[in-house]
C-alpha cells in the first residue's frame, strides 16, 4: 500500500545522526526539517506542524522532554518519536509519559524507523479522528445553538452535510424552535458563508409588497415607488435566501417564486428586463407543508422545488437537559445585562425547567429566564421564582415517555407568554374524555370527587371533535397551534375538518 | 564513487578482500549497523553520512581533548556524549563504548588518557568506514 508522505522534523544536534535520519527518512519519501537545539524544535514545529517529530532528549540548551512539554502546552498534535540509547531505556519510559507516541533505540535499520513512523502517524491519525468524532457527538454548541441533546446532534450533522450543497432546504418545526437560526446556520456553514444572508418574513409583509420584498422595482413602478429598489433575492445573489413563513405567501407570489426557483431569474416590480441571480432558498413553517399542499394553499410543485432537504426542528420538549444548558446560557446573558448576581439554578428549580413541556420552545425559556432576571435577585434562581404555570405542571407526576397530556397544553399560556392564564379565560373545555390525562390544570374546577369520570359517556369521534374544536377555539382557529397543543400533526386537523365539512353536506 | 577520509593518515591502508578490518578480535565498526546502512541508502547518501560523520569527529575530538586539557570536565563529557551519538549511528562501536566511558561522570579514567583513546578509535573506524563505503554489501 501506497505511504502518503509527511511531515517529519528531525530533533538532533549531532550532525551525523541528523544525516542519518535524513537519509532514512528522504529514501522513504518524507517531508524534514531540521532542528538542532529544543528552542529550534518548538519554533519549527509550531510555524511548520509536522505530522510527527523524531525527538532526541539530550539538546544543547533543553532537554527533549521540555521540548515535548512545551509543544503539548501549545497543543501541537503531531506524533512524538523519542530517539534514544542503548542504555537509556528509562529516558523512554519517561517520554511515554510525557506523551511520546512511540521510541526507537538508536542505532536504527531504515525498515524499523520506517514500520515505527508510519505506526506513530496511523495511531496520531487514529487519535484525531476520534477527538473529531467525540466533539462532535457530544459538542454542546454549534453555529449559534446551544444543545447537546441526541435530536440536536441529528440536526447539527444535517446541516453540516447540506451545507456544501446548493439544495433548497425546507425548515419546519414549532415556533420557537430556532427555524431561522437553522437557516443561518446553513448559510455559516456553506461556502456561501461570505456572501449575504437575507431574511425575509412572508407573514409580517402585506401582500401587496411581498413582491417588491422579494424582487425589487424600478422607479414609478407603482405609486409610491419613488427610486429603484433592489429586493432579497439580488442582495442575497452568491449567497441565501431565507423565507420564514413561507405558508403565509399568497399563490399568486408563489407562481413568481416557483418561476424564479426554476430560471434564477426575476424581474423587479414595474421592470421588463429579467435579472438573473445566484441564491440558494432556505425555507421555513411552522406548519406542516404538505397538509398545506393537500389543503390548496400551497402549490405542489413549489414544495417539490423548495423541499429538497427537510430539516425538522425538534420541540424543546424532546431535548431534553438541553433546557438547563439553555436556561443557564440565558441566565448568563440577562444577568449581566441587568447587573444581577444569578449564576445558576437551584437542584429544584432545575427540576421544575426538565418538567414543564414548554409549548414556546427556545423562546418561551427565554422569556421566562429574562423575567426571573428582572424581577428576582441572588445567587441561584430558586424554585419560587419561577413562573407558576412552571410550578404547576412540575408538582405534577410527569409523564417521562408518554407525550404531553393535552389538557393542560390547553391551558398553557400563549408560547411567549409569561403569565398564566387568567383566571377569567373562557377555555371551552369540554367534559373530560376517556384518555388517560393524570393531571389537570390547577384554574380547572373538579366536576365531582374524582375529577377523571366523565359524568357520562359519548362515542370517542365526538370527544375528539369538541376537543380538536376547542383547541381552535383557543388559539384563534390557528390550526398549527392548535396542532401543537393536542400534539398531533397540523394535517390530522385539516383532514378532519374536511371530513366534518363533508359530512354536515350529506 | 570512492569515499576517502581527508587527512588520512598512513596507517589507513585499507585491505579491500575483506573490510571487516579486525582489531583485538573487534571490529571498529559494527558491520550489521554500518553494513545495513550501507545496503540501505543510495550510495551518495551514505558517503554524504560518512563525510559529515568525517566533520564530527575532527570537531568533536578537538573539542574533546581541549576541554581534557583544561580541566573543564563539563564539555569534556558533553563532547564524549555527542561523540558516542554520531559513533552509534554508524555502527563506530568502539569508538562508541570509550566515549561512552568518556561521558560517565561515575568514571575515574584520566580524561587526557580518554581523549587519546578517543582519537585513535577515530581513526580505527574512519579507516573501516572507508573500506565499506568502497565496497558496500550488496542488497538483502
Amino acid at each position: 500500500m501506497a505511504r502518503s508522505p509527511a511531515r517529519v522534523l528531525i530533533v538532533e544536534d549531532t550532525p551525523t545522526q541528523a544525516e542519518v535520519a535524513r537519509a532514512l527518512l528522504r529514501d522513504l519519501g518524507h517531508e524534514i526539517r531540521l532542528a538542532e537545539t529544543g528552542a529550534a524544535a518548538v519554533r519549527t514545529a509550531l510555524e511548520w506542524a509536522p505530522d510527527a517529530i523524531l525527538m532526541d532528549i539530550e539538546l544543547p540548551d533543553f532537554s527533549g522532554f521540555e521540548a515535548m512539554r512545551r509543544l503539548k502546552a501549545e497543543g501541537l498534535e503531531a506524533a512524538v518519536i523519542v530517539v534514544t540509547a542503548h542504555g537509556s531505556v528509562n529516558h523512554a519510559v519517561e517520554a511515554m509519559r510525557e506523551g511520546a507516541v512511540d521510541f526507537i533505540l538508536k542505532p536504527y535499520a531504515k525498515a524499523r524507523l520506517s514500520v515505527t513512523l508510519q505506526n506513530a502517524l496511523e495511531k496520531r491519525a487514529l487519535a484525531s479522528e476520534l477527538r473529531q468524532v467525540k466533539a462532535q457527538l457530544h459538542r454542546d454548541r454549534f453555529l449559534g445553538f446551544i444543545g447537546a441533546s441526541p435530536t440536536m446532534q441529528a440536526v447539527y450533522r444535517t446541516i453540516e452535510s447540506v451545507a456544501a450543497s446548493r439544495a433548497n432546504v425546507f425548515i419546519t418545526g414549532e415556533s420557537g424552535t430556532g427555524k431561522e437560526l437553522a437557516a443561518e446556520a446553513v448559510h455559516r456553514a456553506s461556502l456561501r458563508r461570505a456572501k449575504p444572508f437575507i431574511a425575509l418574513n412572508c407573514g409580517a409583509i402585506p401582500r401587496d409588497l411581498l413582491e417588491s420584498e422579494i424582487f425589487g422595482h424600478v422607479k414609478g413602478a407603482f405609486t409610491g415607488a419613488t427610486e429603484n429598489r433592489l429586493g432579497a433575492a439580488k442582495l442575497a445573489d452568491g449567497g441565501t435566501l431565507f423565507l420564514d413563513e413561507i405558508g403565509e405567501m399568497p399563490l399568486e407570489m408563489q407562481v413568481k417564486l416557483l418561476r424564479f426557483t426554476q430560471t434564477g431569474t426575476f424581474q423587479p416590480v414595474g421592470s421588463s428586463r429579467p435579472e438573473k441571480v445566484d441564491v440558494r432558498i432556505v425555507s421555513a413553517t411552522n406548519r406542516d407543508p404538505w397538509a398545506e399542499v393537500e389543503a390548496g394553499r400551497f402549490r405542489e410543485d413549489l414544495y417539490y422545488r423548495l423541499y429538497v432537504v427537510p430539516l425538522e426542528m425538534p420541540p424543546l420538549r424532546a431535548r431534553g437537559e438541553d433546557v438547563l444548558l439553555i436556561a443557564r446560557h440565558f441566565l448568563t446573558l440577562f444577568a449581566k445585562e441587568e447587573g444581577k448576581q444569578f449564576r445558576g439554578f437551584t437542584a429544584e428549580a432545575q427540576a421544575a425547567l426538565l418538567a414543564y413541556s414548554w409549548p414556546g420552545n427556545v423562546r418561551q425559556l427565554q422569556n421566562v429566564v429574562r423575567n426571573i432576571v428582572v424581577l428576582h435577585d441572588g445567587l441561584a434562581v430558586e424554585r419560587a421564582m419561577l413562573p407558576a404555570m412552571l410550578l404547576r405542571q412540575a408538582s405534577t407526576p410527569r409523564m417521562a415517555e408518554a407525550p404531553p397530556a393535552a389538557v393542560p397544553e390547553l391551558a398553557a399560556p400563549p408560547a411567549a407568554s409569561l403569565e398564566p392564564p387568567p383566571a377569567a379565560t373562557p377555555i371551552p373545555i369540554p367534559p373530560a374524555p376517556m384518555a388517560p390525562v393524570p393531571m389537570a390544570p390547577a384554574s380547572m374546577p373538579a366536576p365531582s370527587a374524582d375529577p377523571w369520570l366523565p359524568p357520562s359517556f359519548e362515542p370517542l369521534a365526538e370527544v375528539e371533535r369538541r376537543y380538536i374544536l376547542a383547541a381552535l377555539d383557543h388559539t384563534g382557529q390557528d390550526v398549527p397551534r392548535a396542532a401543537s397543543l393536542l400534539r398531533i400533526n397540523p394535517s390530522t386537523i385539516y383532514r378532519k375538518l374536511q371530513a366534518w365539512k363533508a359530512g354536515s353536506k350529506d | 564513487m570512492t569515499w576517502m577520509p581527508n587527512a588520512a593518515p598512513s596507517t589507513w591502508r585499507i585491505d579491500h578482500r575483506s573490510w571487516q578490518c579486525e582489531i583485538n578480535n573487534v571490529t571498529a565498526i559494527d558491520p550489521e549497523i554500518a553494513g545495513q546502512l550501507a545496503a540501505d541508502l543510495p550510495r551518495e547518501d551514505f558517503v554524504r553520512i560518512l563525510r559529515t560523520f568525517e566533520a564530527d569527529l575532527g570537531r568533536l575530538a578537538t573539542e574533546l581533548e581541549q576541554a581534557a586539557g583544561s580541566g573543564q570536565l563539563d564539555l569534556y563529557r558533553r563532547a564524549a556524549h555527542s561523540l558516542a551519538g554520531a559513533a552509534a549511528a554508524v555502527g563506530a562501536r568502539r569508538l562508541e563504548a570509550v566515549s561512552r566511558i568518556a561521558m560517565d561522570p561515575r568514571r575515574t579514567e584520566d580524561p587526557r588518557g580518554m581523549a587519546t583513546q578517543i582519537r585513535q578509535e577515530a581513526a580505527a573506524a574512519l579507516q573501516e568506514l572507508a573500506a565499506l563505503a568502497d565496497n558496500p554489501p550488496g542488497p538483502g
